[in-house]
C-alpha cells in the first residue's frame, strides 16, 4: 500500500509541475479571447500575436457551429462575470447580438482605417475584417452556369440543387439578409420555392461543397473558402460570384468581426489584440491560408483564386437590421425545416 | 449485580423479529452457552452484547452500567471491555500472527515494549510460539482458532464472546480446543458467553445453557460443569 | 461519531458538487428577463411536435444500441469469461478498447475507413462503398459506433458477475442438465440484475450522447433541441429543453431501482468469490473463435487500424504535438488529479452505500447514478450557472471547474466499484478491529485499505480513463487556454487535415491506455482467499 501511495504522490507532483510549466507565468500580461473562427486558422494568428508582443493568449474555441454551448452562449452566460476580453466572431451577426445584449463595449482601432464602413458598426462596437463571400459552387460540367441566388427557383435546376441548413451559420445570415432586402413576402416565397423545387438540405457548407464536387448536385450556395479549398484539391468545381450584373442584388459578404467585451478583465491587452487582428498583415495571412478570406483593407496581397473586395459588387447590407430580422424569422425557418 | 443483563430486549431485521423481548442475566466468571437451531438469534445476542448491533427496544447492562437502550448505543463497542471470537475468526489476512495480536494493543496506546511482551505471552498461552511471523493463510484451522483466541484475550477483556468458534473443526481438534478454552477461562477468569448448536460443546463448556427459539428463551438449564 | 461525520461530509460534498449545479440550472429556467416566468417552458411546448420527433429518434437510437449491446455482450461475456475459448484475455482487452476512448473518435475512425484515400474503399464495389458511406451518416452509423463503444459495458459486467456466482449452484444444475440449460435457467437469471443494470447504463449513455450523432448528422434530442434554442441565444430555453432529458433519465433510474432492489439481494446471496467452473466448448470452439474474431476485426481492429495508418506519417505526429502538446499535458494532469479526488470521494461514498451507515445512503447512490447519466453539457451548463460569480472566480476561471465537472459526472464509478470491493471484505474484519478499540480511521488505514488495495488501484485507473476521455463537461467549462485533448481534437476537426486528426486520436488512445498497462502489470500481492 505504501508503494502505491508513493507512486501516486510522485504522479501528482509531476502533474503539478507539468501544469505549472504549461501555464503562463503569474504576472505576465494576458489576453483572453473567445473565437468562433475555426481553430485551425485562427490559432496560428493568435500564436503569432503572442510571439510578437509577449502577451499570453488564452483562447476558447468553438467546436462546431451547431454546438449548443459554444463561445456565443458562454459569453452570454458569463455576462455578469466576464472572463473574455475579446470576441473574434466569424460573422458580424454574432457581434451584433452581443452588442444588443450589452456584452460589447465600443473600441475603434486605428487599424480599422481603410475598412469600408459597411463592414463596421457605426458606433464602434465591432469591426469587420478578412471576409468570406457567399458564392455559388458549380460543377464544371454544368452548362449554362447559374449566376444568381434566384437560380434556386429556376425550373431548369429543379431537384439538382443543395443548400446548407438555413438554421445555422452563414446560410441563415444570408437568408435574413435576403428578407431585409426583399421584404418578408418575397423572402417567404423564395423559401417556399426552394422547398418546392426540391433543394436538398445538407448539414453544412462543407457538405454542400462536397456533394457538388462529387457531381450529385449542380450547384450550391456556400462560402468562398469552401470553393477555394476544393479548387486547390483539383476537384471539378468553379466559383461564381452571384448577382453581379447591373440589376443584380450583389454578393453577400460575411466578414469576421472582432469586438471588445464590456467589463473585461484585461481591456488594454484586449485592445492590442484587436489592433493586431485588424492589421493588414493579419488579413494577408488569412487570405493565403486555407481559410482563403478576402481582405477588406485595400491593396493587401492575396492569392489568385480570390477577387479583391473592390471588384465585387457587394450586396447592400445593414447588419443591425439583418441581426434583428434573423431573430424574427427563426420560428418561420424552424417550421420550414420541419416541413 | 450481574456482569451482563438483558431487560426485554428486542431486535428486528428486515421486518422479522429476531430477538423477542429477551431478558437474561449472566454473572461474573460464569460460562453461559447459548444453544439453539439456526436462525434463532444466538449470534444476534452476541452482537448486541458487543454493541455491534443496536436493540430496537429494551436495555442492555454490562457490569451494572447501562450500555444500550432502545435504538441507541450508550457505550461504543470498544468501551465495553469485550472480546469476541467471530464465527469466521476475522483474522486479518495481510497481517502476521504477531501483528494480529498487536493491533488491539497498539490501538489502545500501550507502549511498544509492553506490547511486545504481551504478544509473546499470548502466543505462548495458546502454544503458537513458533508461528509469530506466519500469516493466517499458512496456518491450519486449529491454529487459526488459537490465534483468534489469543488476539481476543490480549486485551484482557472481562467478557469473552465466542460465536461457534469450533464449528469447522474435526472432532479431535474440537475436543482439544474445548479443553484449551476451559483452561484459559480457569487461568484468566473472564465471563464467557458461548454460542453453539453442538450438544457436546454445550455440555462441556457451559455452567449454564440457555436454549433459544425464535428469539426467545425456550429453556434454561444448568449443564454439568467440566472440570 | 467520526465515521458518521466523515460519511455525511462526503455525501454533502457530492451534493454540492453534483446536485447544486443541476438545481441552479433548473432554477435558472424559471428566471427569464429578470423575473419569474415559465416562458422557457412555453417555448418548449409550442415546438412540442418537433421535440417529440427528436425524442423519438433518441429513444430509437438508445433502444437499438441497448438491444444489440445486450444480445452481443452477454454471450460474449459468457464465452470470454467462462469458457475455454482461446485468447480470451486478448479479446476482452480488444473489445474493451472502444470503451476507453471518446465515442466520436470511433466515428472519426469509421469516417476515415470509408472516406477518400482509404484502402478499404477501392477494395469494394462502388455501389457497396456508396451504400456504406450513406449508411454511416445517419441512424445506422450511430448504432454501429455506439454499439462498439458501449457493448463492452455489458460484456464486462457479465464477466465480472459470472466469476462471482457460487459454483456449487451451477454444479447442482450440471448434475441434471447440460451447460446451455444451466446457463439459461440458473446462471443468467442469477446475474440478471447486473445485466439489467448494464443495459440501463447503455440506454442512458446512448440517450445523452452528443458527439457521435453530431458527427454522423443524425438528429437526436440532446443535440438538435439544445442547438435550435442556441440559435436564439436563449439560455433559459436551452436549459428548459434539457428538462425532458432529466425526466426520462429519472424515470429509467426509478424503474431500474424498482426492478433491481430485491433481485440485487438475491445476487448478493448467490455470489461467493470462489473459483468458477469453466465451460468446455468442444467442437464449437473453433467456429465460435472464428465468429468472435470476425466481430473484433470488423468493429474494433478495422477502424482503429485505419486511424493508425492514416496517422502513420511522422509529419502528422510532429504537427499533432506542435498543435496540441499543451493540451496533452493538461489532459493527463487533469485526469490524474480528477482520478485521485474521485477515488477519495468515491471511497467514502461507496463505503456509505456498502455499510448503510446513514439513512441517506440510497439517495447518494441514486444521485451518483443520475449525474453519470446526465449529458455532460447539462452538467457543464449547471456549473456555469452556479460558479460563474465574482466571489467564486477563483474556482470558475481555473482548471478546478473542470475537476468539479469530472467529480460530478463520474462519482458513481468509484462509488459503485468501492462498494463492490468492500462487499468482498468480510464485515467481521472491521468489527474485530472495532472491538479491539481501533478508531474508524485506523481501521480504514490498516485493515480495509490494504485489503482493498488492488481494487482501489483499479478504481483510480478507471477514474483516470473517464476523466481523460471526457468531452461533454470539459467542452462547456474549460477556462480559456485550458482545453483538453478531446476538446482540442473536436475543435481542430473543423477543417483540420484528416492525418492530423488521426494522429491526435492515436495520441489520445495511447495516453488513455498507459496507466491501464501499469495497473495490469502491477504485482499481485493479494491474499488468497480459501
Amino acid at each position: 500500500m505504501k508503494k502505491a501511495l508513493w507512486i501516486l504522490l510522485l504522479v501528482l507532483v509531476a502533474s503539478g509541475i507539468a501544469l505549472w510549466r504549461f501555464y503562463p507565468s503569474i504576472g505576465a500580461p494576458v489576453v483572453v479571447v473567445y473565437v468562433s473562427h475555426d481553430q485551425v486558422f485562427s490559432e496560428p494568428i493568435l500564436k503569432d500575436f503572442q510571439k510578437e508582443t509577449g502577451i499570453n493568449v488564452r483562447a476558447v474555441y468553438d467546436t462546431e457551429e451547431t454546438k449548443s454551448a459554444g463561445t456565443m452562449n458562454r459569453l452570454i452566460a458569463e455576462k455578469n462575470n466576464p472572463q473574455a476580453d475579446v470576441y473574434w466572431a466569424n460573422e458580424p451577426i454574432r457581434a451584433e447580438v452581443l452588442r444588443q445584449r450589452g456584452i460589447a463595449t465600443p473600441y475603434v482601432s486605428p487599424n480599422a482605417a481603410g475598412i469600408p464602413e459597411t463592414f463596421r458598426d457605426p458606433n464602434g462596437y465591432w469591426t469587420g475584417f478578412a471576409a468570406r463571400a457567399r458564392v455559388l459552387i458549380v460543377h464544371r460540367d454544368v452548362n449554362p452556369k447559374p449566376t444568381s441566388v434566384s437560380s434556386y427557383t429556376d425550373p431548369r435546376w429543379r431537384g439538382r440543387t443543395v443548400i446548407a441548413n438555413p438554421l445555422f451559420g452563414t446560410t441563415t445570415t444570408q437568408i435574413a439578409a435576403l428578407f431585409v432586402l426583399w421584404g418578408d413576402e418575397r423572402g417567404r416565397a423564395f423559401m417556399r420555392d426552394l422547398r418546392d423545387y426540391g433543394a436538398k438540405i445538407s448539414p453544412s457548407n462543407g457538405d454542400s461543397a462536397d456533394l457538388v464536387a462529387r457531381g450529385e448536385f449542380a450547384f450550391s450556395l456556400v462560402d468562398s473558402d469552401d470553393v477555394v479549398n476544393r479548387v486547390k484539391q483539383h476537384q471539378p468545381v468553379m466559383m461564381v460570384y452571384p448577382d453581379q450584373d447591373a440589376d443584380g442584388i450583389g454578393c453577400f459578404i460575411v466578414p469576421n468581426a472582432v469586438l471588445l467585451i464590456a467589463d473585461s478583465p484585461h481591456p488594454e491587452t484586449g485592445k492590442k489584440l484587436i489592433d493586431y487582428l485588424l492589421s493588414k498583415e493579419t488579413e494577408r495571412k488569412l487570405a493565403f491560408s486555407d481559410a482563403a478570406q478576402i481582405p477588406l483593407h485595400p491593396g493587401v496581397p492575396m492569392p489568385p483564386q480570390l477577387q479583391p473586395i473592390e471588384s465585387i459588387k457587394v450586396m447592400k447590407m445593414n447588419y443591425t437590421e439583418i441581426a434583428a430580422r434573423l431573430q424574427a424569422i427563426q420560428a418561420f425557418l424552424k417550421s420550414w425545416i420541419g416541413s | 449485580m450481574s456482569m451482563i443483563e438483558f431487560r426485554a430486549v428486542s431486535k428486528n431485521y428486515r421486518g422479522r423479529r429476531v430477538i423477542d423481548t429477551l431478558s437474561l442475566k449472566v454473572e461474573a466468571r460464569e460460562r453461559v452457552v447459548l444453544f439453539g437451531p439456526s436462525g434463532c438469534g444466538k449470534s444476534t445476542v452476541l452482537h448486541l452484547i458487543a454493541g455491534l448491533v443496536i436493540p430496537d427496544s429494551g436495555d442492555i447492562l454490562i457490569n451494572g452500567q447501562l450500555v444500550a437502550t432502545a435504538r441507541k448505543n450508550l457505550h461504543e463497542p470498544e468501551q465495553r471491555g469485550i472480546g469476541m471470537v467471530f464465527q469466521d475468526l476475522a483474522l486479518w489476512p495481510h497481517m502476521t500472527v504477531a501483528e494480529n495480536i498487536d493491533f488491539g494493543l497498539r490501538a489502545r496506546g500501550i507502549p511498544g515494549k509492553e506490547r511486545k511482551q504481551r504478544v509473546k505471552d499470548m502466543v505462548e498461552l495458546v502454544r503458537l510460539g513458533d508461528y509469530l511471523n506466519a500469516k493466517p493463510g499458512a496456518l491450519s484451522g486449529g491454529q487459526q482458532q488459537r490465534v483468534a483466541i489469543a488476539r481476543t484475550l490480549a486485551l484482557a477483556p472481562r467478557i469473552v464472546l465466542m460465536d461457534e468458534p469450533l464449528s469447522t473443526l474435526d472432532d479431535a481438534l474440537n475436543v482439544q480446543l474445548r479443553k484449551e478454552i476451559l483452561r484459559l477461562h480457569g487461568d484468566l477468569g473472564f465471563t464467557l458467553v458461548y454460542v453453539t448448536h453442538n450438544r457436546d460443546e454445550a455440555k462441556e463448556l457451559g455452567t449454564r445453557t440457555i436454549h433459544l427459539r425464535q428469539g426467545r428463551i425456550d429453556q434454561a438449564s444448568d449443564a454439568g460443569c467440566a472440570a | 461519531m467520526e465515521k458518521r461525520l466523515t460519511l455525511a461530509a462526503a455525501a454533502l460534498l457530492l451534493a454540492v458538487i453534483g446536485l447544486l449545479p443541476v438545481l441552479a440550472m433548473v432554477a435558472s429556467t424559471f428566471h427569464v428577463d429578470g423575473g419569474l416566468s415559465v416562458k422557457a417552458y412555453q417555448a418548449l411546448l409550442v415546438s412540442g411536435k418537433q421535440q417529440m420527433l427528436l425524442m423519438g429518434h433518441s429513444v430509437l437510437l438508445s433502444l437499438s444500441v441497448t438491444f444489440l449491446a445486450t444480445v452481443a455482450g452477454v454471450p460474449l461475456g459468457v464465452l470470454l469469461g467462462k469458457s475455454d475459448l482461446p485468447l480470451r484475455r486478448g479479446f476482452v482487452v480488444l473489445f474493451t478498447l472502444p470503451l476507453l476512448i471518446p465515442p466520436y473518435v470511433i466515428a472519426v475512425a469509421w469516417f476515415s475507413a470509408l472516406g477518400k484515400g482509404s484502402w478499404i474503399v477501392p477494395a469494394l464495389t462502388p455501389a457497396t462503398a456508396e451504400l456504406l458511406t450513406s449508411a454511416l451518416f445517419g441512424l445506422y452509423g450511430c448504432i454501429g459506433v455506439l454499439f462498439t463503444a458501449f457493448m463492452p459495458i455489458v460484456m464486462l459486467l457479465t464477466i465480472a458477475y459470472l466469476g462471482a456466482v457460487n459454483p456449487r449452484l451451477e454444479n447442482a444444475g450440471r448434475l441434471v442438465a447440460r451447460w446451455p440449460a444451466v446457463l439459461w435457467r440458473i446462471t443468467l437469471p442469477l446475474i440478471a440484475p447486473a445485466i439489467l443494470f448494464a443495459t440501463v447504463l447503455v440506454f442512458l449513455l446512448t440517450l445523452g450522447e452528443v458527439g457521435v450523432p453530431t458527427f454522423l448528422r443524425y438528429p437526436v434530442y440532446p443535440v438538435e433541441t439544445l442547438t435550435q434554442f442556441a440559435a436564439f441565444y436563449d439560455f433559459s430555453a436551452a436549459t428548459a429543453a434539457a428538462i425532458p432529458m432529466l425526466a426520462v433519465t429519472l424515470a429509467i433510474l426509478a424503474l431500474e431501482y424498482r426492478l433491481l432492489h430485491n433481485r440485487a439481494l438475491e445476487l448478493r446471496a448467490a455470489t461467493f468469490g470462489g473459483v468458477y467452473t469453466q465451460i468446455e466448448l468442444g467442437l464449437w470452439r473453433l467456429p465460435l473463435f472464428g465468429i468472435i474474431l470476425s466481430l473484433a476485426l470488423v468493429t474494433v481492429v478495422l477502424p482503429l487500424a485505419v486511424l493508425f495508418t492514416q496517422s502513420s506519417s511522422l509529419s502528422a505526429f510532429v504537427e499533432a504535438f506542435s498543435r496540441a502538446s499543451d493540451s496533452i499535458v493538461r489532459s493527463i494532469a487533469f485526469a490524474v488529479i480528477g482520478a485521485t479526488l474521485l477515488t477519495l470521494l468515491g471511497f467514502f461514498c461507496g463505503y456509505l452505500i456498502h455499510n448503510r451507515t446513514l439513512p441517506l445512503w440510497r439517495s447518494v447512490d441514486v444521485l451518483g447514478l443520475f449525474l453519470f447519466t446526465l449529458p455532460g453539457t447539462i452538467i457543464g451548463i449547471g456549473l456555469i450557472s452556479l460558479w460563474n460569480t465574482p466571489m467564486t472566480n477563483a474556482i470558475y476561471s481555473t482548471p478546478a471547474i473542470i475537476i468539479l465537472g469530472y467529480i460530478a459526472q463520474y462519482a458513481v464509478l468509484p462509488m459503485r466499484m468501492t462498494s463492490a470491493i468492500l462487499e468482498r471484505i468480510p464485515r467481521s474484519l472491521e468489527q474485530a478491529a472495532e472491538l479491539c478499540g481501533a478508531s474508524w480511521y485506523m481501521t480504514l488505514r490498516q485493515i480495509v485499505a490494504p485489503l482493498a488495495r488492488r481494487g482501489l488501484i483499479t478504481v483510480w485507473a478507471v477514474g483516470y480513463v473517464f476523466c481523460l476521455r471526457d468531452l461533454g463537461v470539459s467542452m462547456v467549462v474549460y477556462p480559456p487556454g485550458s482545453d483538453t485533448l478531446p476538446v482540442r481534437i473536436l475543435t481542430l476537426m473543423a477543417n483540420g487535415a484528416p492525418s492530423l486528426i488521426a494522429a491526435l486520436c492515436v495520441i489520445l488512445i495511447v495516453v488513455t491506455l498507459l496507466p491501464l498497462g501499469v495497473v495490469g502489470l502491477w504485482p499481485r500481492h493479494g491474499v488468497r482467499r480459501s
